[in-house]
């Protein structure tokens, strides 16, 4: 197994996520790609945005910057094209990237400019305490629905394939070894790579919604993923289908991958 | 120190902007200070246009046209639009064809547009025709640098016609002069 | 450092240009290699020669999703090391407000250019005003340093570029070029300089493994790496540590705060700029900026001529307010006479200033017009009939 401490700052800890939480498992799987990949440790640049994942940036020892609410990506985009040396990689949540950040993550897709983005799903902004995230499903308890989601959720990997992003995969906490395999996939494609990761939330998401702890809650996306009746069938939110029909199994792995033109900046203007 | 404002008034397609870039430039290769401004947004997409030049013997403080001297006015539009803005002892030239009846006995009549479609078919060259009009009344610039920054400014393949519209206007001025 | 530099792309013409072209010969000459913008009226034009002109240059032009978006791309880039700016109007000045904050906390160096237009809102796009002289200086949440330039001319507008460019990298701050849209869109002869003094940010000379990013003295400006250099660190909007670590520790929080305002404050003869005309025996004096500061000159010299002493004191560094020398102005004369193009931004500091020396009159003025010559001179006719 590959250590990974040599990627970290071990004089931030202790880290500020909470117990049972899979967005550690997540950079596992990340900093193993990177040492998989033997990339410059120097040469690494990570953008976050705001939240409990975009937290992460702090504790890996590469240059960070830990930026505004949903902007990281458009930090990423000045940061890439200033210096197209550095390998520019986005962590960001749910709400970050989709509610606040939305514009600037379909635009950066839209250009195609070469960075990675990871997206760590956790369905429920967890550092502000538990309110409905624009992933949250319909049904599903939080601190702002105390009745249940009204409103549809979104799923992020169409809208990142039908923005134009050209290498577009889903993964989850729950299966380290593909997040570290889809995630090298992801750094080594030249373009815009987008990474959405299904992690999770047992402190508030878990314990609003009655399905666990963190095991309980990597346990149950396996299950969602092979499509079949697990733990949380009888949950009427599982992508807003009623409790009456089975869950739909969640596509995973890599969705979307096509080579185009990768976007470094404005041409100069040719001599007419 | 000598501070002049001229003002260039017509309709959008007759060259009135670059007119009035034309002078400015000319201002500065005859050795003045210059301020050149036009105007922008919805008012600068089709009806009245207009281009304002403040030529000064030194640095020039407001740099805008507050006391007009010397207006010409290239379309009735213009003419009812900027004619009172024109200082009351400003000079007005006006084109032949948007002359109202009213005009008074001071201002002087010629026919700027005619002299453009003569030359060029159109009104493209209007502005061009205005500067040659104005430099033969008021002597603003010098002849020299006024034609250097006409055919600096233009196409090069319209050079030609351009200067050719700036001595149509001189002309127009020589022939009516006692 | 300084350093004397000749401009990739020369400077040395008498030329006819718009003050959004100075600004971009300015920034260019200052060695700005990163453009990131979003299309307002009336700045527009910056970004049109900027396109054309950085990629010859080693430089990168993008046009980002909107306002928001741009200024975190040049403080991207900034981190990067380039020199990197935008360019905006009232609107989408408000978008930006997000990301000062964020470049005042974390040091990046980077210039924002607000052509003024009529507000409130999308008010009047093609007009001019000196409406966001207040959120230039408090327009993003918490307490934190600002640097504002007021250039009132096409040739200043380039000198005080370049002076945003220089005082963003010797302070690590943003640094607000405020102009308004008669300066931005008149075309006025101009002779640029040859070469031009130039500052770069100052680099660390710690080992890389030993580096604290946020350390410096209490008055001081700690150096900046480029990400990508061998440097690896970490940089936060959230309250942070001399290791650039977040913390919620009181006494950090307080000692950063503090040294944000006294890296600026200790250093207001580097950066305060105020012009003065014909005060000397002034007994009236007018406090005027940007273009109004053009009129208060051409109104001066009408005033002088009917045997009314009045002068103009006026300020190019709108922020840090100029105030010990509007003091000193207080001190000499009868009255000072504000005239901007708001309905009362910066008399509020000027009447601090003055605290009482004089009396301080205003003529302001929100309606989209300029104040001209012949309105601020009817206004001290009036202030000298109040004088006596």
């Amino acid at each position: 197994m590959t250590d990974v401490k040599s990627y970290l700052r071990e004089w931030a800890m202790p880290h500020v996520l909470c117990p049972g939480c899979a967005h550690g498992i997540v950079l596992r799987s990340f900093l193993t790609a990177v040492d998989q990949l033997q990339l410059d440790q120097d040469k690494i640049a990570m953008v976050a945005g705001i939240g409990c994942s975009s937290r992460l940036a702090g504790y890996v020892d590469f240059c960070t910057l830990h930026g505004t609410h949903g902007r990281a990506p458009a930090f990423a985009t000045g940061l890439k094209l200033a210096r197209p040396d550095l390998n520019v990689v986005v962590v960001t949540g749910d709400g970050d990237a989709l509610a606040i950040g939305g514009n600037h993550l379909i635009h950066a897709a839209r250009r195609n400019i070469d960075i990675t983005v990871l997206l760590l799903n956790n369905s429920i902004y967890g550092m502000t305490g538990g309110q409905a995230a624009p992933t949250t499903p319909e049904g599903a308890i939080a601190s702002t629905t105390p009745a249940g989601n009204t409103e549809p959720n979104f799923d992020a990997c169409k809208l990142l394939i039908g923005a134009g992003a050209s290498f577009v995969a889903r993964v989850l906490a729950a299966n380290p070894m593909d997040m570290t395999k889809v995630m090298a996939d992801g750094l080594n494609h030249p373009g815009f790579s987008f990474i959405e990761v299904i992690s999770d939330c047992p402190e508030y998401f878990g314990r609003y919604n009655k399905v666990g702890g963190g095991a309980e809650m990597l346990t149950w996306m396996s299950v969602r993923d092979e499509g079949v009746s697990g733990p949380l069938s009888d949950k009427r939110f599982v992508n807003h289908i009623p409790s009456s029909a089975p869950p739909p199994g969640l596509a995973t792995g890599v969705l979307h991958n096509e080579l185009r033109p990768v976007f470094s900046g404005v041409r100069k203007v040719g001599r007419s | 120190m000598n501070r002049n404002e001229i003002r260039i008034a017509g309709a959008g397609g007759q060259g009135v902007v670059t007119a009035g870039r034309i002078l400015a430039e000319a201002a500065i290769l005859s050795g003045s200070h210059a301020t050149h401004s036009q105007v922008y947004g919805p008012q600068s997409r089709g009806g009245a246009s207009r281009s304002d030049v403040v030529i000064a013997t030194g640095p020039i403080g407001f740099p805008l046209a507050d006391d007009i001297d010397l207006l010409i006015v290239l379309s009735a539009e213009a003419y009812t639009r900027y004619q009172p803005e024109l200082s009351p002892d400003g000079r007005l030239i006006v084109d032949g064809r948007c002359a109202p009846a009213s005009l008074a006995g001071t201002a002087r009549q010629f026919a700027v547009v005619d002299t453009s479609r003569a030359i060029s078919g159109s009104q493209l060259v209007t502005g061009v025709v205005a500067l040659g009009v104005l430099q033969a009344v008021a002597d603003v610039v010098e002849d020299e640098a006024l034609r250097t920054a006409v055919a600096a400014r233009v196409p090069a393949k319209h050079r030609d016609m351009n200067l050719k519209a700036l001595e149509a206007g001189a002309h127009l001025v020589r022939e009516t002069s006692p | 450092m300084t350093e004397t530099r000749l401009p990739e792309i020369p400077l040395a013409q008498a030329q006819l240009i718009q003050g959004n072209e100075a600004c971009v010969k300015g920034a260019l000459a200052a060695g700005c290699r990163f453009y990131g913008g979003y299309p307002i009226t009336p700045s527009s034009e910056i970004a049109e020669h900027m396109v054309r002109l950085l990629p010859n240059i080693g430089g990168v032009f993008v046009q980002m999703e909107d306002e928001i978006a741009s200024l975190a791309s040049v403080v991207g880039a900034s981190l990067g090391g380039m020199k990197s700016m935008t360019a905006t109007s009232g609107p989408g000045f408000s978008l930006m407000q997000e990301h000062i904050g964020f470049a005042a906390m974390t040091e990046v160096p980077c210039v924002i250019v607000n052509v003024m237009r009529g507000g409130p809102s999308t008010g009047l796009p093609t007009s001019p005003s000196q409406g966001d002289v207040m959120q230039a200086r408090w327009g993003t949440h918490g307490d934190h340093p600002i640097i504002v330039l007021a250039p009132s001319s096409v040739g200043e507008v380039f000198h005080v570029t370049v002076k945003a460019f220089n005082l963003a990298e010797r302070f690590r701050t943003p640094v607000i070029v405020l102009y308004d849209e008669i300066i931005g869109h008149t075309r006025e002869s101009v002779v640029l300089p040859a070469t031009v003094d130039v500052i770069d940010r100052e680099q660390p000379h710690d080992d890389p493994d030993d580096f604290w990013p946020m350390v410096a003295p209490p008055d001081g400006t700690p150096p900046l790496p480029a990400f990508g250099d061998g440097y690896r660190f970490h940089v936060t909007g959230l309250a942070h540590d001399e290791r650039g670590f977040p913390t919620n520790d009181a006494q950090v929080a307080e000692a950063l705060v503090a040294r944000l305002h006294r890296k600026i404050e200790a250093h207001l003869d580097e950066i305060v700029e105020v012009d003065t005309y014909m005060l000397d025996d002034a007994d009236i004096a007018i406090f005027a900026y940007g273009i109004v500061g053009r009129s208060a000159r051409e109104a001066v010299e009408r005033a002088r001529d009917a045997g009314i002493k009045v002068g103009l004191i006026r300020p190019v560094t709108l922020w840090p307010f100029p105030a010990r020398e509007v003091a000193a102005v207080a001190s000499r004369v009868d009255t000072i006479l504000v005239a901007e193009m708001n309905l009362g931004q910066l008399i509020g500091e000027v009447e601090r200033a003055v605290a009482g020396n004089a009396e301080v009159l205003g003529y302001l003025k929100a309606d989209g017009e300029p104040i001209t010559p012949t309105t601020l001179l009817e206004e001290i006719l009036h202030a000298e009939k109040v004088r006596q």
